[in-house]
């Protein structure tokens, strides 16, 4: 991996991280466990579109094991690795169907199969079926979530669309 | 086109969720509460009789504070990291459980059968 490209990937991680522990800070209207506006999720839903899969893969998996470091909420790791795991077996594919203009589309699929993928683990993990009774919520939260991140990361492409040729 | 039908399905998962969660809030609350650590039912408690009272749930070294006040109930404190489950209020107006995933701790409504005591073990 080139110096270059391992540096992106590293500010995009670092990027990714800041944004995870200030949104920790900021208090929820809603309390359901996995309800929250995943702001982190700006820069993958970035990254999905302008790296490959593997480095897609990276930038995630440091942030959600740092991310679990720095809150030291390990049982959040758990959730979150299978959420973001089945986000991006999604979103990865979706990229070549939908394009940039259009990147709100990719990012709401990915963030309700996030929460698909939650509700997955904490359904295997607690054996309590009664959570099933969350998902509505979850659902309607990852569209609103969804839709929010990747307009953030549709007006983050264009603006560094003219930067990108020139440092290419 | 094809943006349309992306769209449509998007627009169909958002309203089936929409419809989901107003069945599950206007779901009419019963008066047997059971409290689950672990998927094990620990208490069985029927708040129509139940007297004020606060249990301590403990798993693996934890705890939540179990408080029943006016034929309610709820979590009161909690040593885990986000308290969602002390955010989430008093169990009453909705069929949602209230969860502590970091404590595996459910506090749910389950059918009313009519023989269980005030508080059971």
């Amino acid at each position: 991996m080139k110096a270059k490209k391992l540096s992106e990937l590293a500010l995009l991680t670092a990027a990714a991280l800041i944004i995870f522990v200030i949104e920790l800070q900021i208090p929820y209207p809603f309390p359901i466990p996995g309800i929250k506006p995943g702001f982190a999720n700006i820069i993958t839903v970035y990254a999905v579109y302008h790296y490959r899969a593997h480095e897609v893969a990276a930038i995630a998996a440091v942030r959600i094991l740092l991310g679990a470091v720095f809150t030291g909420n390990f049982m959040a790791l758990i959730y979150s690795a299978s959420g973001t795991l089945l986000c991006l077996l999604a979103m990865l594919p979706l990229k070549k169907l939908i394009d940039e203009n259009h990147i709100w589309m990719t990012s709401v699929i990915g963030a309700v199969l996030h929460n698909t993928g939650q509700m997955a683990a904490a359904l295997i993990l607690m054996q309590t079926p009664q959570l099933l009774l969350y998902y509505p919520f979850l659902i309607v939260s990852g569209c609103f979530a969804g839709a929010f991140t990747g307009l953030c990361a549709q007006f983050i492409t264009k603006r560094l669309s003219k930067y990108r040729k020139v440092i290419r | 086109m094809k943006y349309k039908i992306i769209g449509g399905i998007i627009a169909a998962v958002f309203l089936l969720g929409v419809i989901g969660s107003v069945v599950v809030m206007t779901a009419q609350p019963k008066n047997t509460v059971q409290i689950l650590s672990d998927g094990e039912v620990l208490y069985t408690i029927d708040l129509g009789t139940a007297e004020d009272t606060t249990l301590t749930v403990e798993s693996g070294g934890h705890y939540n504070i179990v408080e029943i006040k006016d034929r309610q109930i709820r979590v009161k404190d909690a040593d885990c990291p986000d308290k969602t489950c002390v955010g989430m209020g008093w169990l009453s107006s909705s069929s949602m459980p209230i969860v502590c995933l970091p404590h595996k701790l459910v506090i749910q409504f389950t059918d009313d059968t009519g023989d269980v005591d005030a508080l059971t073990r």
